[in-house]
């Protein structure tokens, strides 16, 4: 099943409880970490929770996250294919 | 040398921290350090009159981290376990971290879990004993609806800084060099 970006960008959002932040305001490919959103590695540790939550994505190994968390564009394939498999 | 003196103050209440935006990270804030940050907005200003890592912080939480401890505990039984995030904020000095990043601030930094009564006087010991120009001093007292069984306690969200600075005669109120907070 396609992941929206924009419903993907609305649960980062909220995970992360960032304020003054629309989904439109973030591009699918700008880096969520460093430059772009700016997340740091407690964000990604939420970001790991939240596709648990949300999504039932168990990451047990950062390596394997690592790539998907380079953009929202990369989070969405990741979760599409893991729901896929 | 004169004696260190108050030179701003500041208190916050619920309604200001709701309405409050200091930037994207605020919201992923305990509540103890977000009414502890904003507190100390409104005198940010006074910090660039000396040097950054000449400035100390001095904490004063009543209930200590227990609002975010509770919260933390809570979470346990969440798909997924409980916020990291949340985590980072289960210490008593979150907060004095908080507000050194966002005002860059690199002077000794002191944490106490009490009603707030030693704060003016660690500041001005700090100041005294030559470890700092200046000294931001925070009370903050978070006791969510959560704790109030715990500790059978009132209620209460709110937050009083001040900023105590090495005086100079000409800078010093009339009379007293040090205010009583």
């Amino acid at each position: 099943m396609a992941i929206s970006t924009t419903e993907l960008k609305a649960a980062i959002i909220a995970a992360l409880n960032l304020q003054d932040i629309t989904p439109a305001q973030i591009d699918d490919d700008a880096p969520l970490f460093g430059a772009g959103l700016g997340l740091d590695s407690i964000d990604a540790l939420e970001l790991v929770v939240m596709l648990e939550k949300n999504y039932r994505i168990v990451i047990k190994d950062i390596e394997e996250g690592r790539p998907a968390f380079q953009s929202v564009r990369t989070l969405a394939a990741f979760i599409e294919a893991k729901q896929a498999s | 040398m004169a004696s260190p003196f108050i030179t701003a103050r500041n208190t916050v209440n619920n309604a200001d921290v709701a309405a409050a935006r200091l930037g994207p990270r605020f919201g992923r804030m305990d509540l103890t350090s977000q009414f502890a940050l904003l507190a100390v907005e409104s005198f940010a200003a006074h910090f660039d009159s000396m040097p950054r890592e000449r400035i100390a912080i001095c904490l004063a939480v009543r209930a200590g981290s227990l609002a975010t401890d509770l919260e933390y505990w809570k979470g346990r039984d969440a798909a997924g376990g409980p916020s990291p995030t949340l985590f980072t904020y289960t210490l008593p000095s979150a907060a004095i971290g908080e507000i050194a990043i966002r005002h860059r601030l690199t002077g000794p930094g002191l944490c106490f879990v009490s009603g707030g009564d030693e704060l003016l006087a660690e500041a001005t010991d700090l100041i005294e004993r030559g470890e700092a120009d200046g000294c931001v001093c925070v009370f903050a007292n978070v006791v969510s609806p959560g704790l109030v069984e715990m500790i059978s306690t009132a209620p209460a969200t709110s937050a009083h800084a001040f900023f105590v600075r090495r005086g100079k005669p000409h800078e010093a109120s009339s009379g007293s060099d040090i205010e009583t907070v």
